[in-house]
């Protein structure tokens, strides 16, 4: 008999002691058989930093190879952005060392909202820029009406949409969708609206409530991570996944690389 | 700059430098420092906004009005033909309406003070009325690189307001509130509305003419290529000039010296606007009806008629909803309904994508190439505008956005491709208004804070 591997074992132990009492081998307890788990592959998905909180999906085993399919897919997330109108710090954030300190009792909600219509005004233009779509064609045309142009590669952070939630001086509260970001780079964006309005900004808080299909819903409280728990999430959002990754990526089996495959595949049979 | 207050603030307070440590600071301390440090003030709680004007597109003619686009005031620069992007114009009041001409342009302002009205450009028919040369002062520039007054033969100058000014392709309309219209430039075809002088030399000429015979008060000119409308508070149109066309809509294709009330489907029906750049003319009533005369070579008026050259106002019986605005382009027309939907037609770049090149009946812009999404549902076009062969669009949140022939980098969106559909122009600041004109624009922008 081994005793269970530390660290693996203490954590299945949680669940697996009080819930199973049926017959069979289950019965036998975990310190007879060992862990039910020895080696696990767990990959990250897209980061977040130390100071920002929120979804964080990870892979494990073939959930790998499908967190690579997701990232293949550009898919946007959504985070809730706090910030604090009055100061300005070296790191864009209130915990960082303070550079200047500005009134703000001129910033009203119509202007920030004006402000942030602009943002997004010009990142919209960025996003179909970098889209790589010639703006000649119909095709982007029609892709533009349906506002499905997105970059498909490596590009600089867009803003997909930004809005303002909560707005009490000196606190305000933005949600905003993005592509290809850093959470510090949100935080510089809270920056760059304190200067537009005159004033200064710092960012309070970034959290994701949306990373591609995966919303806060789906994820576990760091009260609920145990097997049971995990198993459950991985089935829910087993489907999602694979609707998101068929619907973005399926399209691309229609390829000429791939109508060539079938086509000498047929040929070779005849 | 803020530590450095700082610092003289601690000199004169207590600790001095030794006391603090060099090292890192205990969370007290540095609350302590953070409270003690000064707030500067950027806005003051009652700023306003800044009006403000943008320009761009070919700047060889002066349109611009940046000298130093066409003389640079630098040997080692280089003279910009094109600016294809908004470019600040500093104006030193507050300018309320604009206008584009072929190669020129009119800033005008509500003030009371004696100049209310620039212009700069193309002043070879002396469109901008006479500019006179410092050189010689017998003489008058053709060409005029940066905003200058245009002196107006007003009775009462210190009361009379300028309320719009219209720009064609050699005359130009300033319409003022008290004492009816003022026509300057070419007149060889009886656009500036007065009689038509054989051999009559237009460049450097003084005479301004002053109209007011019309029904009512007007409240509305437009310059078409080479006619003039005017639209009263009583709801008929006037015209005048060039008519080859049947532009004048006056039932005849001669020209017309004398500004002459229009008929037909238009008899009794109270336009609420007008609209005309070309040799095209459209006016929307208040019961939201489209009226069209003119050409219509390139279909702007097939939905009623084969022929291409209409010369009385006919309804135009399109089943698009009640029609708020309407706008005329050279070889294409564009309606804004009550809804805030755009229709399009005509020929050329309509901005449906590269396939759509000519259409006899109104197709609609889809809205979400405006911005109209569900993220913000409710955006909405406000006004449309129309130059030679292109379209400007101004949306509810202050957003301009173009698309048609890129001719001299005219729609502003920094590259020289033609645009095929809406696209954003980035303007730093709410856009309040646009006059589109053949190639170059000019904005009317309120800044944000």
């Amino acid at each position: 008999l081994q005793p269970p591997a530390p660290g693996y074992g203490s954590a299945l132990h949680l669940s697996g002691g009080g819930a199973e009492a049926a017959t069979g081998p289950d019965t036998v307890s975990v310190a007879v058989r060992g862990p039910r788990f020895r080696e696990l592959k767990i990959g990250a998905g897209h980061r977040l930093d130390v100071k920002a909180s929120g979804v964080f999906v990870l892979g494990i085993g073939h959930g790998n190879k499908l967190l690579t399919d997701l990232y293949n897919c550009h898919l946007t997330k959504v985070y809730t952005v706090g910030g604090l109108f009055g100061k300005a710090t070296d790191d864009f954030s209130d915990t960082g060392k303070l550079v200047e300190k500005t009134t703000f009792d001129h910033i009203t909600r119509e202007k920030l909202e004006r402000i942030l219509a602009v943002i997004q005004g010009t990142n919209h233009k960025a996003l179909l820029m970098h889209s790589n779509i010639d703006m000649k064609t119909q095709e982007a045309y029609e892709l533009a009406v349906k506002g499905l142009i997105r970059p498909m590669g490596k590009s600089p952070p867009i803003i997909i949409a930004i809005r303002c939630l909560q707005f009490t001086l000196p606190e305000f509260q933005l949600e905003i969708q993005c592509l290809h970001e850093t959470q510090q780079y949100l935080r510089k964006i809270v920056h760059e609206i304190g200067l537009e309005l005159k004033s200064s900004a710092v960012c309070t808080q970034v959290r994701r409530i949306r990373d591609g299909v995966f919303t806060l819903d789906d994820a576990l409280l760091r009260t609920q991570w145990n097997l049971k728990n995990i198993q459950n999430a991985i089935w829910d959002c087993q489907l999602k996944v694979k609707t998101e990754i068929e619907k973005t990526l399926g399209h691309q089996d229609k390829s000429p690389l791939h109508k060539m495959d079938v086509e000498m595949a047929q040929a070779a049979d005849s | 700059m803020g530590w450095a207050c700082g610092w003289v603030y601690m000199q004169t307070a207590a600790p001095p430098a030794e006391a603090l440590p060099a090292g890192p600071q205990s969370v007290r301390q540095l609350r302590e420092a953070e409270e003690a440090a000064p707030v500067f003030q950027y806005a003051g709680k009652a700023a306003k906004r800044k009006d403000r004007v943008f320009v761009w597109g070919f700047s060889y003619s002066g349109a611009l009005g940046v000298p130093s686009f066409v003389k640079p005031d630098v040997s080692w620069k280089k003279p910009r033909r094109i600016q294809s992007t908004p470019y600040r114009l500093e104006t030193e009041e507050k300018i309320s309406s604009a206008a584009c001409g072929y190669g020129f342009t009119l800033l005008s302002s509500k003030t009371t003070d004696i100049t209310k009205v620039w212009g700069m450009g193309l002043n070879k028919d002396s469109q901008l009325g006479f500019q006179r040369s410092i050189r010689d002062r017998t003489k008058g520039y053709e060409y005029v690189l940066e905003p200058s007054p245009i002196p107006l033969p007003l009775e009462k100058p210190q009361q009379t307001r300028v309320l719009q000014v219209s720009c064609g392709r050699a005359h130009s309309l300033i319409l003022t509130d008290s004492e009816g219209v003022f026509a300057m430039g070419n007149n060889s075809y009886g656009q500036c509305g007065r009689k038509v002088v054989e051999d009559e030399t237009y460049s450097e000429s003084h005479l301004i003419h002053q109209l007011k015979e019309f029904d009512s008060r007007v409240v509305q000119v437009v310059c078409g290529q080479d006619h003039s409308l005017f639209r009263t508070k009583k709801g008929a149109v006037y015209a005048c000039g060039w008519g080859a066309d049947g532009q004048t809509g006056l039932g005849h294709y001669s020209i017309t010296s004398v500004p002459t009330k229009l008929c037909g489907d238009i008899t009794g029906v109270n336009i609420i606007q007008v609209s005309s750049y070309g040799d095209c003319c459209l006016a929307v009533s208040d019961e939201g009806d489209v009226f069209g005369w003119g050409n219509s070579e390139y279909l702007q008026l097939a939905s009623v008629t084969e022929t291409t050259q209409v010369n009385v106002p006919r309804h135009l019986p399109f089943k698009i909803g009640k029609v708020k605005e309407a706008a005329c382009g050279g070889t294409g027309n564009m309606v804004l309904t009550e809804e805030g939907n755009v229709f399009v037609w005509g020929y050329g770049i309509l901005g449906k994508g590269p396939n759509l090149i000519e259409t006899a009946v109104p197709e609609m812009i889809p809205p979400s190439l405006f911005g109209c999404s569900d993220f913000s549902p409710d955006i909405r076009v406000a006004h449309i505008r129309c130059g030679l062969s292109q379209f400007a669009a101004l949306t509810n949140r202050g957003e301009l956005f173009v698309w048609g022939k890129n001719l001299r980098g005219c729609l502003g969106t920094g590259r020289m491709e033609d645009q095929y559909f809406p696209w954003r122009v980035t303007v730093p600041g709410e856009v309040v208004d646009v006059a589109c004109g053949v190639d170059h624009m000019v904005s009317m922008v309120k800044s944000f804070t």
